[in-house]
């Protein structure tokens, strides 16, 4: 996979130049879509959620922030790879690359679009009045992390959509569901701790567990969680690449 | 001497289908729908071509040629049998597949040409005869939305063409731009067949055979029907199909 990667590295490169610039160019905002979307998010759920649930956290705006702008590069890098075999089908069909630059590079430009983004969370913190301190450096780990973890997602779904078009309607349901299985808007202490172990469940509590105490608590992330989950998503990613070897060959018959 | 393309026992067949059932949806609600039929392409072939040979492969539309030119080039995998190539290949199956209409001339060339596996060096290397061959002059620098047809086509096999690779896969795309780039094209083919690259070419235009082939290889129904010395089998070909 490294060496098809590696010989191909030109092409990846200028794949995610491409998916960066294609995004805002055109459009009239350009590049502040980036922020202006999670920021009118966060907007939303600071008034609705203090009047749902009792005790919301101290500095919910930056709060929710934290949270939101990493799920938003997970969901745009799903949702997006999901459909790039079929976006691409034109060149698929012509030209022979190795096909996981595709979705590899649009999991990679999103994380290109969050650190650029990375500056308005620190806006936010020092404006509500937190410290931002050393433990900022953790940062490209916990990124690192999810877009392995995106990787191996985006590797399954983007070659199953290519057989099965209603696919991407499915993933969006399960995008919508997981948001709330994941303590973006909450905090999952709120929960008995039986609720929580099954929270912990979800790869994406911890990744956002880790922004959380980067911006929030002023802490690094727990090491010991991180690390379990880079093995896990190093071998969920051996496994999807291997499904998706399978079910590259038909991509130029069926896209 | 060395093959460059090995095609061992290949069979490909193409499903049809009446209705095809593309959503989750579809399938559930048609599930005892009658699906599909086989089409076989191409039955049992076997074909050697060596380093440095020029091939044509003809035949009536709706022969497999241009099926056998996806496979070699692994864009499609057949359902039986193996296809080994040996050396960096690339292909022209549509020019400028993955152009990017708001990028310009310079960026789509270094974008194509890393669609072909090459690095940012070699196209740096490159790029100034590519430009030079396409004729673009100070167009380059504009967005590749702007060209002409013409021009489109000209960007795109100078991409193609200055690629170096061992083994070169044409279909039908001889035609490109005016008379005199198209001789211009013939010249280039005609050196790279010189330089021991190995081409295959899928063309309707017996004259080109003649001129550049070292062999043709006429396909007929999903089998090779002759093989050998282009004027021969050039000949044979135009009497029955002629």
């Amino acid at each position: 996979m490294f060496k098809n990667l590696y010989n191909y590295r030109e092409l990846l490169k200028t794949n995610i130049k491409k998916e960066i610039r294609g995004k805002y160019k055109g459009s009239f905002l350009g590049i502040l879509w980036s922020f202006i979307n999670p920021l009118l998010m966060a907007c939303v759920y600071a008034i609705v959620f203090p009047y749902i649930l009792r005790n919301t956290q101290p500095h919910y705006v930056t709060y929710i922030i934290i949270g939101i702008i990493p799920w938003n590069f997970f969901t745009m890098s799903i949702l997006q790879g999901t459909s790039c075999m079929i976006n691409n089908g034109a060149i698929i069909k012509k030209v022979y690359f190795p096909r996981e630059i595709l979705p590899i590079s649009l999991v990679i430009s999103g994380a290109v679009n969050f650190f650029i983004s990375v500056p308005i969370i620190i806006i936010f913190v020092l404006c509500s009045g937190l410290p931002i301190t050393y433990n900022i450096i953790y940062l490209p780990l916990v990124v690192i992390v999810q877009c392995l973890f995106q990787i191996a997602i985006v590797l399954i779904t983007s070659s199953i959509n290519v057989y099965i078009r209603d696919f991407e309607y499915i993933i969006n349901f399960v995008i919508n569901l997981l948001f709330y299985a994941t303590p973006i808007i909450y905090d999952s202490t709120m929960f008995p701790s039986s609720m929580q172990k099954i929270l912990n469940f979800n790869p994406m509590t911890t990744i956002i567990n880790a922004y959380r105490n980067i911006f929030y608590y002023n802490s690094h992330p727990e090491f010991s969680a991180l690390l379990t989950l880079f093995i896990i998503c190093l071998i969920l990613c051996f496994i999807s690449y291997q499904i998706f070897k399978r079910l590259e060959k038909g991509f130029a018959e069926e896209v | 001497m060395e093959n460059a393309i090995t095609v061992k026992n290949v069979t490909k067949s193409f499903k049809l289908y009446y209705d095809k059932p593309s959503t989750l949806k579809e399938r559930l609600v048609f599930w005892n729908k009658k699906k599909s039929e086989s089409h076989i392409v191409l039955e049992n072939i076997n074909l050697d071509i060596k380093k440095g040979e020029t091939v044509a492969l003809i035949g009536v539309n709706g022969s497999g040629k241009s099926t056998l030119l996806k496979l070699m080039t692994k864009i499609i995998y057949p359902n039986q049998g193996e296809i080994i190539t040996n050396g960096k290949l690339t292909s022209l199956l549509e020019l400028g597949a993955g152009f990017h209409p708001d990028f310009t001339g310079r960026e789509n060339i270094y974008f194509n040409a890393s669609i072909f596996g090459l690095s940012r060096k070699e196209i740096d290397k490159r790029i100034n005869d590519i430009i030079e061959f396409s004729e673009l002059g100070e167009f380059i620098e504009s967005p590749v939305r702007t060209y002409s047809s013409g021009m489109y086509m000209r960007l795109a096999f100078s991409v193609a063409i200055n690629v170096d690779a061992d083994i070169l896969l044409i279909d039908e795309i001889l035609a490109v731009g005016d008379q005199h780039f198209q001789d211009k094209c013939m010249e280039k083919l005609k050196e790279l067949k010189n330089s021991e690259k190995t081409i295959v070419i899928v063309t309707h235009d017996m004259g080109a055979v003649k001129k550049l082939c070292t062999r043709a290889i006429w396909v007929y129904e999903g089998k090779i029907k002759m093989d050998g010395n282009p004027n021969k089998v050039v000949d044979n070909y135009l009497k029955v199909c002629g």
